[in-house]
C-alpha cells in the first residue's frame, strides 16, 4: 500500500535520503532509500525517476574502487526503481545500459570482473529489468547499429558468464537476460511486436552475435550432465529463439542483393553483417555443424525436460528455417523422429503433437528436398539396419526401429517414392528379414501335444476378445528378446502396408517367401502385419495422415487371395511338424504321390508335397521351424479374414478346410494358432460361434473333404476334418454329410488294411452325430412298449404269488389250494415260453410279421420304400464295422465296438435293417466276448448290452448259447481271485471287466427275458460274489444283479438266496405241506448274510 | 491315355444339395450386377437350380416342372429368359430378370420323348425352336415367341428311323444363312434337315444303336454323335449338304448320353454312362483325359464360355473342372 501518491509528497519523503546518499554512499543509506522506496506509489515514482536514479548512478560511477556490497545493494535499488518504473528517454536506457555492463567488466584483464556471485547475478537481472522497462518504441531507438558494439560487449559478457560461471542461477539468469536483449522474451510485458521491416533490421543486427551465440551455447548445451537441466533448457530455448529469428525463411526470403545499408561509421559498418544467400550457406553448414552436436548430445540427456526442449528445438527450426537450414533437416527429423518412442510420456506426446503439426504443415510432403532428405534416410538406415541389429543391444535396436518407424510416419503416402526404388526396397525388406528371424532351437515346441481330440468342440467360446489378432503367440527371435522391438516391427509393416503400394509390396514379399525357407516365416510375418496396415485397421498411425489407406478394397481383396493362395498351396501348408511314424501311428505307408495329368488354374494339387517328407529324418530345428510357420500362417489367415470382413466369406470355400485340418493338428501351437485363427474369421464373417461357422460353411469343407479323400495318402487329416465338421453341424446339414460318407465308405473300402484308424474315428463322430441328430423317437419302440407293458402286468399278477409266499412266513393267512394251483399253472407257462417253446405262446411275444411300412398301398411293389438317409448311413456304417470288427490292431477293434454300439443305437427303430446286420455281426462279437483281449471284452460286452436292450427276443437264444456260458465260468474262476486280491486289484482290469460284467449282466437278463435255467447259470455265478470277502463295488454289483433277477423271476431268486443263507425257519403255510428244507441253515453266520438279508429285504 | 502314367486331375469344385440326379445343365452370365457366371442345373426331381460360381452355391430353386426331370436348359441370348423342359410334356419360358423367376410362358408337348430340343436365336427378337412333335417321328418347328409352328419334318415314307433323340439347329455360314437342323434318331441314323424347304438333304446311318447324343461344328462343318453302343461317330458335311463319315472312335466303355464341343471348338466333352466324362482334342480327336469322379452315370456335361466344363451326374453332384484353360 502506497503511502505518498502525489509526486509533491514522494519528493519530500524522498529528497531527504537522495541527499544524503549521494554525499554518502553508504550500504545503510541505500537500504535506507531502498526502504522508502516501497512507501512511495508507482506513479509518483514515475515523475521523479530521474531524480531517484542519479544519487544511484552516481554511486555506480564514482571512481575509485568500490565496495562491492555498496555496489551490490545500489544495483538491487536500481532494479526496484526500474521494475516500477519504465523508461522513456533513449538516452537513458543507453546510458544505464552501458553502467550496468560496464559493472560487469573489469577493463584490467579484459575479462568478465571477479566479482561475488550476488553482485553478478543482480546486475544480470538489473540488466533484464532495464531492457524490459524501455518504454515503447525506444526500444527500438536503442537497437540501432551505431549501438552495435555496445550491445557486443553485453551479449558477450553475458555468454561469458554463462559459460564460465559455476552458479546455476547465475548462468540461467544470463541466459535469461540475453533472451530478453535479443527481444525474444517470452513474458508478456512487451507492448508490441515488430513489424516485418524491423524484423529484418534486428535480424541483419542480430546476425553479427550469431557465431558467437550459437557456439557459446552450443558449449553449454553440449557440456556436462552434471550442470543441471534448467542451464542446458533455457540455453537450447535462447538457441532456438535465436536461430530461429536469425535464419527465419521469412525473412531471408525478403533480403534483396542490393539494400541500403544504413549509414555508420566505418567501425560499426565492419561489424554489420548483411544476410545475403552465400552468408546464409555458409552459416546454415556451419549451424548444421552446432546442430549435429547438439542433437548427438540433447539426445540422449537424462532429463526429459532437456529432450522436451530438443522437440521444441526441432519444430521452431523445421517451421521457421527449414529451407536456411536444409543441410541440418536430415539430423532434426532423425532427432525428432527417434523422440516419438521416448520412454517420458511428455516427450511423447509433444513429440507425435510436432509430427503431425509438421504433416499439417506439408513441410515434408510440400517440399521436395525434404521428402529427398528423409528418403535418403531411410534408405541409409535400411542400410545399417541389419549391421545395427547384429551388433546393437535392445535398447539400441529399440532406439533404431523407432527411428524407422518415425521415418514411415512421417514420409506418409510419399514412402512410395522409396519403395518404387528397387535398390531401397530391397534394403528394406531383407532388414526387416533379418531381423524378424526366429530361434527355432526350442524342441519343446515340438514336443507340446494336444491331447484332447474333443477340444474343438468342447470349446465354443465366443469371440469375445476385440481385435483378437493383436494376441500373437509369443515367438522367441534370434536377434532380440524385448516384446517391444517386435510390436515396433509390426508397426512398421502395418505403416508400409497402410501407405505403401500394396500390389507392389505383397508382390516383393511372396517372392521373398518363395525364394528361400529360411525367408520363409519372416516374410510371412511381414505380410500378415502389411495386410492389417492395408486394411487401415490399426491405429498406430495416429492420423498424422488422413487414415485411408492407398490400397483400393479391389487390390486388397486380390492381394489378400494371392497371399492366400501362397499360405495354403500344398507345399506350404503341409509341412513335417512331427515325425510321421508317429502321427500315423505306425501305420503309415507312402503311396506314390502323383501329379495331376492336366494342372487346373486355382487348384493345383499335389505338386510333391512329400518333399520334405521323404528327407529320411527332419531335425528338430527344421520341426520345429515348420511349425513356426504353419502358425504364422495360420495367424496371417486371421489377419487376412479380419482385413477383408464380411468380404472374407468368399475366401472360406479355400481358407476354412486347411485351418480346420491345422486344428486338429497334434502339435499344441499349431492347433491353437488354428483355433486363433477360426475365431478371427468367426470375427470377421459375422458368426457368432466356431459351430456357427463350421455349420454354415459344411458345404465347402464337404468339397474339401471329399476331393482330398481321393487323394488320402497326400491328405492324412481328411477324416480328422469331416470329424470336426460333424462335431460341429447339426441335423441340417444330413443330406451333405450323406453324400460325403459315401465317399468315405468308398475310400475306408480301399484303404481299409492301412488306413482304418483314422476312418473308424470319423465313424465314431458320424454315428454319434446321428444318435445325437435324431433320438428315438419312440424310445423304446412302440411295438415293444406294448410287449413290456403286457408284459409287467402280467408279471405283476403272478408276483402277488410269491409275495404271498413270503409273506406267509409271518401272517399266516388264508391262501387258498386254488390259488396255489392256479400260481403253478402259471409258473409252468411261463417257464414253457422262457425255454424258447415259443409256438403255442400267445402272439404278444412275437413281432408282427408284417413290416408296417408293406401295407402302404402306393408304393410300386417291386420298390422298398427308400429307407431316411441316417438310417441308411447307419446300416452302411454297421456293415463295415462287421468287417473291422476282426482287425488285427486292438485300437481299432475298440473303437468299431464303439461304433456299433451307436449303429445300434441309431438303428433300434429300423428292425428290419437291423436284425439281419445283428445276426451277421453275432460270429464276430462273440468272438470278440470270449476270445479277446479284456480291453475288447469290456466294450463288446457294452455292445451285448445295447443289442439286448434293442433286440432281446432276437438275442435270446443265441446269448445264451454262445455267451452265457462262457461269462459265467469266467465270473466263476475269477472269483477265488478277486476275493483274495489286495486294494491294488481294483486298478486291475480283470476288476474292471468282472464289475462291468456283472453290471451289465442284470439289465441284460432283464432285457433279454432268460429262461429259468440260464437265470439259475447267472444267478449261481453271481452269488459268489456276494460274499463279503469280495471287493465292495463287485458285491454291489453283484447284488444289482440280483435285483434284476429278481424282477424277472423272484421266486428263483428267493429259492436261490434262501440256499445261501436263510434267517429262519420256514413253517410251512398249510398243513398239507411239507416243511421245506434249505441248504442254507438258519442263524448261521456265513460271508453271504448281509448281502442276501440285504437282498431278501427288497424282495416285495 | 496320352499320359498313363498320370492320374487324372480332380474337379476344380463340386456342387451338392440338388438332391436328386442332374439331367441338365447350362452355363451362362450372370446378371451384370453380380457379375459372375451362373450354372443352371435341372434335376430329377423337376427342380432347376441356380448357382453363383462364386459363392458355389445354389442361389434360386426354380420349381415349374410338378416333380418330373428336367431334361433340357437353355439360356436365351437376348435378355434374360431360361427355357427349361421337362417330362411332364412342357416347356417353360422362365423371366429372370432382376432376381423374379416366374413362368411367363410355355408350350405343351404332346409326346413322350427322350429328345431334348433345340434353339437357334440371333439378336432378332423372333428365334427358332425346335421340338419333338406329334407323331413319333416327327420334329416340330416352332417361331417364337409367338409359337407358331413353322413347320413339322416328318421322315419320308419309307424310311422308318425311329423317334428323334437329339436335335441342333444351326445356320448356314454362307450369306444364305438358312437353317439347318441336325436330328439323331433311334435307328442310329443322323439326318440333316433343310429347315426351310422341309426335306432331308441328307441321311446317315452313324450307330447300330439309337444315337444319344451329337454335337455340330458348323465352322468346320463336322459333327460328332454317341449312341448307346461304345464308340464315337465323326462325320462331316460337304458342299452339297451331303454326311460324309470321317471316323468312329472306340471307346473302352458303351453309352454316352451328352456330347459338347467346346465354345471354342478346341475341345469336346462326352458324358459317360461309366460314370466317366473324356475329353478329346476336337480336331484330332486325339483323347486327352478321362475325369473320373462321379460314382453314377454322367447325364450331361456342359461347357462355358472361359472354358469351365461343368457334368452333371446319377450321383447328385454336379463337378466343375477346369482343364485346359487359355491362359
Amino acid at each position: 500500500m502506497a503511502v505518498f501518491d502525489t509526486p509533491q509528497e514522494a519528493f519530500g519523503f524522498l529528497r531527504p535520503v537522495c541527499v544524503q546518499l549521494t554525499k554518502a554512499q553508504t550500504v545503510e543509506n541505500v537500504e535506507h532509500l531502498q526502504a522508502q522506496l516501497r512507501a512511495v506509489g508507482d506513479s509518483a515514482l514515475q515523475e521523479l525517476q530521474q531524480y531517484v536514479l542519479f544519487p544511484l548512478r552516481f554511486a555506480l560511477k564514482t571512481p575509485g574502487p568500490k565496495r562491492e556490497r555498496l555496489l551490490q545493494s545500489v544495483v538491487e535499488c536500481l532494479t526496484s526503481v526500474l521494475s516500477a518504473t519504465c523508461v522513456k528517454d533513449p538516452g537513458l536506457l543507453q546510458e544505464l545500459f552501458s553502467e550496468l555492463s560496464a559493472c560487469l567488466y573489469s577493463p584490467a584483464s579484459q575479462k568478465p570482473a571477479a566479482l561475488s556471485e550476488e553482485l553478478k547475478l543482480a546486475v544480470i537481472r538489473a540488466l533484464s529489468t532495464l531492457m524490459h522497462s524501455a518504454y515503447g518504441d525506444i526500444i527500438l531507438a536503442f537497437y540501432q547499429p551505431a549501438l552495435l558494439p555496445r550491445l557486443g560487449f553485453a551479449v558477450s559478457l553475458l555468454l561469458d558468464l554463462t559459460e564460465q560461471e559455476k552458479s546455476k542461477e547465475i548462468k540461467t539468469a544470463a541466459v535469461h537476460c540475453l533472451q530478453v536483449l535479443l527481444l525474444q522474451c517470452e513474458c508478456g510485458d512487451h507492448p508490441r511486436s515488430l513489424d516485418e521491416s524491423e524484423q529484418m533490421e534486428l535480424g541483419d543486427l542480430f546476425a553479427s552475435f550469431l557465431p558467437g551465440i550459437s557456439t557459446a551455447l552450443t558449449r553449454v548445451i553440449t557440456g556436462d550432465f552434471k550442470q543441471g537441466h534448467s542451464t542446458v533448457v533455457s540455453s537450447l530455448r535462447l538457441f532456438h529463439k535465436t536461430v530461429g529469428f536469425i535464419m527465419a525463411d521469412e525473412q531471408l526470403r525478403r533480403i534483396s542483393g542490393a539494400q541500403a545499408m544504413p549509414a555508420v561509421e566505418q567501425r560499426v559498418a565492419e561489424l554489420m553483417i548483411h544476410r545475403k544467400a552465400d552468408w546464409v550457406k555458409n552459416t546454415g553448414a556451419k549451424l548444421a555443424l552446432l546442430l549435429k552436436r547438439i542433437i548427438e548430445c540433447v539426445s540422449i540427456h537424462p532429463h526429459w525436460k532437456v529432450r522436451l526442449e530438443l522437440v521444441e528445438l526441432v519444430e521452431t527450426l523445421l517451421v521457421k528455417c527449414g529451407q536456411s537450414l536444409v543441410e541440418s533437416a536430415s539430423p532434426l527429423l532423425k532427432a525428432l523422429v527417434s523422440l516419438v518412442n521416448d520412454e517420458s510420456p511428455q516427450v511423447q506426446v509433444r513429440c507425435s503433437k510436432t509430427l503431425r503439426h509438421l504433416a499439417d504443415q506439408q513441410v515434408v510432403v510440400g517440399s521436395r528436398a525434404f521428402t529427398d532428405i528423409l528418403s535418403e534416410n531411410l534408405h541409409s538406415l535400411a542400410t545399417s539396419l541389419p549391421r545395427l541389429m547384429n551388433s546393437q543391444d535392445d535398447q539400441g535396436k529399440f532406439s533404431t526401429l523407432s527411428l524407422l518407424l518415425g521415418y514411415l510416419k512421417l514420409l506418409g503416402p510419399k514412402v512410395n517414392l522409396v519403395l518404387h526404388s528397387m535398390a531401397h526396397l530391397q534394403r528394406l525388406s531383407k532388414a526387416l528379414i533379418q531381423v524378424l528371424e526366429l530361434d527355432v532351437t526350442d524342441v519343446k515346441v515340438v514336443e507340446e501335444r494336444r491331447w484332447h481330440t474333443h477340444e474343438l468342440s468342447a470349446s465354443p467360446e465366443a469371440p469375445a476378445t476385440a481385435r483378437p489378432w493383436n494376441h500373437v503367440q509369443r515367438r522367441y527371435f534370434r536377434f532380440f528378446t524385448d516384446e517391444r522391438v517386435f510390436l515396433l516391427l509390426r508397426q512398421i509393416c502395418q505403416l508400409l502396408g497402410c501407405y505403401g503400394n500394396l500390389y507392389l509390396l505383397v508382390d516383393h514379399f511372396l517372392e521373398l517367401y518363395r525364394e528361400s525357407v529360411v525367408y520363409r516365416k519372416q516374410a510371412a510375418m511381414i505380410l500378415n502385419e502389411l495386410v492389417i496396415g492395408a486394411a487401415g485397421l490399426e491405429v498406430v498411425v495416429e492420423g498424422l495422415y488422413a487414415k485411408s489407406p492407398q490400397a483400393s478394397p479391389e487390390d486388397l481383396r486380390d492381394s489378400i487371395t494371392a497371399v492366400l493362395e501362397e499360405y495354403t498351396s500344398q507345399e506350404n501348408w503341409y509341412l513335417v511338424t512331427c515325425i510321421e511314424a508317429e502321427e500315423m501311428g505306425g501305420e503309415f505307408t507312402v503311396q506314390p504321390p502323383g501329379l495331376p495329368a492336366i494342372t487346373s488354374g486355382a487348384h493345383t494339387c499335389q505338386v510333391a508335397s512329400f518333399q520334405a517328407g521323404s528327407k529320411p529324418s527332419p531335425t528338430i530345428c527344421t520341426m520345429n521351424s515348420n511349425i513356426w510357420q504353419i502358425c504364422i500362417q495360420l495367424e496371417g489367415i486371421g489377419h487376412l479374414a479380419y482385413a477383408l470382413g464380411q468380404d472374407f466369406r468368399l475366401l472360406l470355400m479355400s481358407a476354412l478346410y486347411p485351418t480346420l485340418e491345422k486344428a486338429g493338428d497334434q502339435s499344441l501351437l499349431i492347433s491353437q494358432a488354428a483355433m486363433g485363427a477360426m475365431m478371427d474369421m468367426c470375427l470377421a464373417c459375422g458368426y457368432d460361434s466356431l459351430q456357427h461357422l463350421i455349420n454354415d460353411n459344411s458345404d465347402y469343407l464337404v468339397n474339401g473333404i471329399s476331393l482330398n479323400l481321393r487323394h488320402l495318402a497326400q491328405h492324412p487329416h481328411t477324416p480328422k476334418v469331416l470329424e470336426v465338421m460333424l462335431r460341429n453341424s447339426d441335423a441340417s446339414l444330413l443330406p451333405l454329410v450323406a453324400d460325403v460318407v459315401q465317399d468315405v465308405l468308398a475310400t475306408l473300402d480301399q484303404f481299409h488294411d492301412t488306413r482304418a484308424a483314422s476312418f473308424v474315428g470319423v465313424l465314431h463322430a458320424l454315428l454319434a452325430a446321428l444318435a445325437q441328430w435324431y433320438p428315438a423317437t419312440g424310445q423304446p419302440p412302440e411295438q415293444s412298449v406294448g410287449q413290456e407293458d403286457s408284459h409287467w402286468s402280467r408279471r405283476a399278477t403272478l408276483e402277488k404269488g410269491p409275495a404271498a409266499t413270503t409273506a406267509t412266513t409271518t401272517t399266516t393267512t388264508s391262501i387258498t389250494a386254488e390259488d396255489l394251483e392256479q400260481f403253478v399253472l402259471n409258473y409252468l407257462k411261463e417257464k414253457e415260453a422262457a425255454e424258447g417253446n415259443v409256438s403255442d405262446v400267445d402272439d404278444e411275444e412275437e413281432a408282427p410279421s408284417v413290416p408296417p411300412e408293406a401295407d402302404e398301398s402306393d408304393r410300386r411293389p417291386d420298390m422298398e420304400p427308400p429307407l431316411p438317409p441316417q438310417t441308411q448311413i447307419a446300416k452302411d456304417v454297421m456293415e463295415r464295422c462287421i468287417h473291422l470288427l476282426s482287425d488285427k490292431n486292438l485300437k481299432i477293434r475298440l473303437q468299431v465296438l464303439d461304433v456299433l454300439d451307436l449303429c445300434v443305437v441309431v438303428l433300434q427303430s429300423h428292425k428290419n435293417q437291423l436284425l439281419p446286420l445283428a445276426h451277421r455281426a453275432w460270429p464276430s462279437l462273440v468272438h470278440r466276448l470270449t476270445n479277446d483281449d479284456p480291453l475288447a471284452v469290456l466294450r463288446a460286452f457294452k455292445v451285448l448290452r445295447t443289442l439286448g436292450g434293442q433286440c432281446g427276443d432276437f438275442l435270446r437264444s443265441r446269448f445264451c448259447k454262445d455267451v452265457l456260458p462262457k461269462l459265467a465260468s469266467s465270473l466263476v474262476t475269477q472269483a477265488p481271485v478277486s476275493a483274495r486280491a489286495g486294494p491294488v486289484y481294483s486298478h486291475t482290469l480283470a476288476f474292471k471287466l468282472q464289475l462291468a460284467v456283472l453290471q451289465g449282466l442284470g439289465p441284460l437278463c432283464e432285457s433279454l427275458d432268460l429262461g429259468e435255467g440260464d437265470l439259475n447259470k447267472v444267478a449261481g455265478a453271481c452269488l459268489i460274489y456276494l460274499s463279503a470277502k469280495q471287493p465292495v463295488k463287485l458285491q454291489e454289483a453283484a447284488r444289482s444283479v440280483f435285483l434284476h433277477l429278481m424282477k424277472v423271476d423272484p421266486d428263483s431268486t428267493w429259492l436261490v438266496l434262501r440256499e445261501r443263507h436263510c434267517p429262519e425257519l420256514l413253517t410251512p403255510p398249510h398243513s398239507s405241506l411239507c416243511p421245506v428244507r434249505l441248504l442254507g441253515a438258519p442263524g448261521q453266520q456265513s460271508p453271504f448274510t448281509a448281502n442276501v438279508l440285504h437282498l431278501l429285504q427288497e424282495l416285495p | 491315355m496320352a499320359t498313363p502314367s498320370l492320374p487324372p486331375p480332380d474337379p476344380q469344385f463340386v456342387l451338392r444339395g440338388t438332391q436328386a440326379a442332374i439331367h441338365a445343365l447350362h452355363f451362362c452370365r450372370g446378371t451384370p450386377a453380380q457379375g459372375h457366371p451362373l450354372l443352371l442345373s435341372g434335376s430329377m426331381s423337376g427342380l432347376v437350380h441356380i448357382w453363383s460360381l462364386q459363392t458355389r452355391r445354389a442361389l434360386a430353386t426354380l420349381d415349374g416342372h410338378r416333380g418330373q426331370c428336367v431334361t433340357w436348359l437353355q439360356m436365351l441370348p437376348h435378355g434374360h429368359q431360361l427355357l427349361s423342359q421337362g417330362r411332364d410334356l412342357r416347356l417353360c419360358l422362365w423371366d429372370l430378370v432382376e432376381g423374379r423367376h416366374t413362368v411367363t410362358d410355355s408350350v405343351l408337348l404332346t409326346n413322350v420323348s427322350f429328345c431334348r430340343s433345340a434353339v437357334l436365336a440371333g439378336a432378332q427378337p423372333r428365334w427358332m425352336l425346335a421340338v419333338p412333335g406329334r407323331g413319333t417321328e416327327e420334329v416340330e418347328i416352332l417361331e417364337m415367341p409367338s409359337k407358331t409352328s413353322v413347320c413339322t419334318l416328318k421322315p419320308e415314307a419309307g424310311a422308318k428311323p425311329g423317334m428323334p433323340m437329339c436335335l441342333k439347329l444351326w445356320q448356314q455360314a454362307d450369306s444364305s444363312s438358312r437353317p439347318c437342323l441336325l436330328a439323331g434318331y433311334e435307328d442310329g441314323s443322323v439326318a440333316l434337315w433343310d429347315v426351310s424347304e422341309r426335306k432331308v438333304c441328307s441321311r446317315m446311318t452313324c450307330h447300330p444303336e439309337p444315337v444319344m447324343a451329337l454335337d455340330f461344328d458348323s465352322q468346320k462343318a463336322r459333327g460328332v454323335s454317341g449312341s448307346a453302343e461304345k464308340a464315337l461317330a465323326v462325320w462331316s458335311l460337304d458342299e452339297q449338304q451331303a454326311l460324309k463319315a470321317c471316323r468312329n472312335y472306340e471307346l473302352t466303355n458303351p453309352g454316352i448320353a451328352d456330347i459338347t464341343i467346346r465354345p471354342d471348338r478346341k475341345l469336346l466333352a462326352t458324358a459317360g454312362w461309366d460314370h466317366r466324362v473324356r475329353l478329346f482334342h476336337w480336331r484330332t480327336m486325339k483323347p486327352l483325359a478321362v475325369l473320373d469322379f462321379h460314382t453314377s452315370a454322367v447325364h450331361c456335361v456342359a461347357f462355358a464360355s472361359d472354358g469351365l466344363l461343368a457334368a452333371g451326374s446319377g450321383d447328385q453332384r454336379i463337378s466343375v473342372w477346369s482343364l485346359y484353360r487359355r491362359t
